[in-house]
């Protein structure tokens, strides 16, 4: 089966298939229990949407940036799409991050110091809420970029800055 | 590095006052008389001045006269240490610990200069200090973890990848939130509440809790054990420079607060968060070998920040208090 083109429709759908299945056992053996009693805890009760956006998406003529587009409720994804440059966006987060760097978290690199190492930013979205919930969030990062799929360019050459 | 006390001695000692004898010693001593100042003593410094804090020409005016070489420290004993008297288990404990400095000290470095822009001209010299010295704690960490721990790497990006896997996951909390409050007060310099906001994770939780609590353990085992005498010299010295950063960065809190009552909001905003998020681990430090557990270790966060609290008068509100008291271990006989 052919891999869905990243930040195209079908990813889409991938993304909210492994976001409702959550970490890997692999993930969840590595780390303490009561790290993912919080990551629940935080999960069953988060109220809130993000848009992640990829800046420099490879793209077709016409379109641009675009952002993912995921809505929590009741610890579930209820809503997870890709929404293009002219469209409506209104999300509780908003972030954005170069295509590189979202192609270097798909080839593994971590989703920890793509927070702390700002290639993810907040551009919009109370600063002190959002954190409350970093550490769902940061797991939740690592599994859409795990998510198999086409990237439409090859990248060199990333350092941390 | 005679003296073997309980590295845990400071946990049952409480407030004390140091003798002129001591301050002058912790102030005046040169880098190779650091090795002789008991560590505990430079953490009770830190709290000396923090009810009449200092001025920041005079903190400026200290660090001209504290700032050391890190490239005057010779690691060769501290290498031997490492490898022929430690136990493997006591290598494991301190790089675990050591690491979260070994980053910690980089983050704070690249995080700062952004919070100089909107600062007071007497504060810059400060800051403009302070950033010298996160820069040279930077190179302290690499230079210790390539010629004592053995790492290698062309540069130092390159010792920051191969220490991060001992980085906890739970790293991101406090520093990813720094990150982002750089970025924040990177878009509008002059916004005082956001300069709060960073204030309070960055001078009061990062430097004054996190950094002083872990020195703490693993400069008391050096001591205790009689190793590493390159690593106790060069992070006593560190801790000395942290004692102006966590001053001055108490001292432009409590201006904030004493100009605009209303940014004890943003303070407990903060801390709101940052103690969300404080009583989680993603794995299990095993501090034992250096002689501590975990909950001595985060009841030795917890009297860091009352007592810092405390000093420059920053009440908690009462489900501040709850969240503190939730987090907060609970010690046996403490």
């Amino acid at each position: 089966m052919a891999e869905p083109t990243f930040f195209g429709k079908e990813w889409a759908g991938v993304v909210r298939d492994a976001l409702t299945a959550g970490p890997s056992e692999q993930a969840r053996r590595d780390k303490l229990p009561m790290y993912w009693d919080f990551f629940d805890r935080i999960r069953s009760a988060y109220p809130a949407s993000w848009a992640l956006g990829c800046r420099n998406l490879p793209a077709a003529p016409g379109e641009g940036p675009a952002y993912l587009f995921v809505q929590w409720a009741g610890g579930v994804v209820t809503s997870c799409q890709v929404v293009g440059p002219d469209e409506p966006l209104d999300a509780t987060y908003v972030l954005g991050m170069d295509y590189p760097d979202w192609k270097a978290l798909h080839d593994g690199y971590d989703a920890q110091r793509t927070v702390m190492y700002r290639k993810i930013m907040l551009e919009d979205g109370d600063l002190l809420e959002f954190f409350k919930g970093i550490y769902f969030f940061v797991e939740c990062l690592a599994v859409i970029a795990a998510v198999p799929a086409r990237y439409p360019a090859p990248v060199q050459g990333l350092r941390a800055r | 590095m005679t003296q073997r006390k309980s590295p845990t001695a400071i946990l049952h000692e409480g407030p004390r006052a140091l003798s002129s004898d001591q301050v002058r010693e912790i102030e005046e001593s040169d880098l190779a008389g650091v090795l002789h100042v008991d560590i505990d003593d430079v953490i009770e410094y830190v709290h000396k001045d923090l009810k009449s804090l200092p001025g920041f020409t005079t903190l400026y005016r200290r660090y001209l006269k504290q700032r050391w070489d890190v490239y005057d420290l010779d690691f060769t004993q501290d290498k031997a240490d490492w490898d022929e008297k430690m136990t493997e288990d006591e290598r494991q404990s301190f790089i675990a610990v050591a690491s979260g400095f070994h980053h910690g000290e980089r983050q704070v470095e690249i995080e700062l200069p952004v919070f100089m822009i909107g600062a007071s001209e007497e504060e810059k010299l400060h800051i403009a200090a302070q950033i010298e010295d996160e820069a040279r704690h930077t190179v302290f960490f690499d230079r210790f973890y390539r010629e004592v721990v053995g790492l290698q790497g062309d540069d130092i990006m390159d010792i920051l990848d191969a220490s991060f896997p001992w980085v906890s996951e739970t790293f991101v909390g406090p520093f990813g939130l720094l990150a982002y409050q750089a970025d924040e007060v990177r878009r509008n310099p002059y916004d005082e509440r956001a300069r709060v906001r960073y204030g309070t994770n960055y001078f009061l939780w990062i430097e004054g809790v996190l950094a002083l609590s872990v020195m703490k353990v693993t400069l008391s085992y050096a001591r205790w054990r009689g190793f590493l005498p390159a690593y106790y010299t060069g992070f006593t010295a560190t801790c000395r420079d942290e004692s102006r950063h966590v001053q001055g960065g108490m001292r432009y809190l409590q201006q904030a607060v004493r100009k605009d009552p209303s940014m004890i909001g943003e303070i407990h905003n903060t801390l709101r968060t940052i103690l969300s998020l404080s009583g989680v681990n993603s794995r299990q430090i095993y501090y034992e070998p250096l002689g501590w557990t975990e909950d001595e270790v985060r009841m030795l966060f917890f009297q860091q920040l009352r007592r810092k609290l405390n000093d420059v008068g920053i009440d908690l509100t009462p489900d501040l208090e709850e969240l503190l008291r939730r987090v907060q271990p609970v010690l046996a006989g403490g």
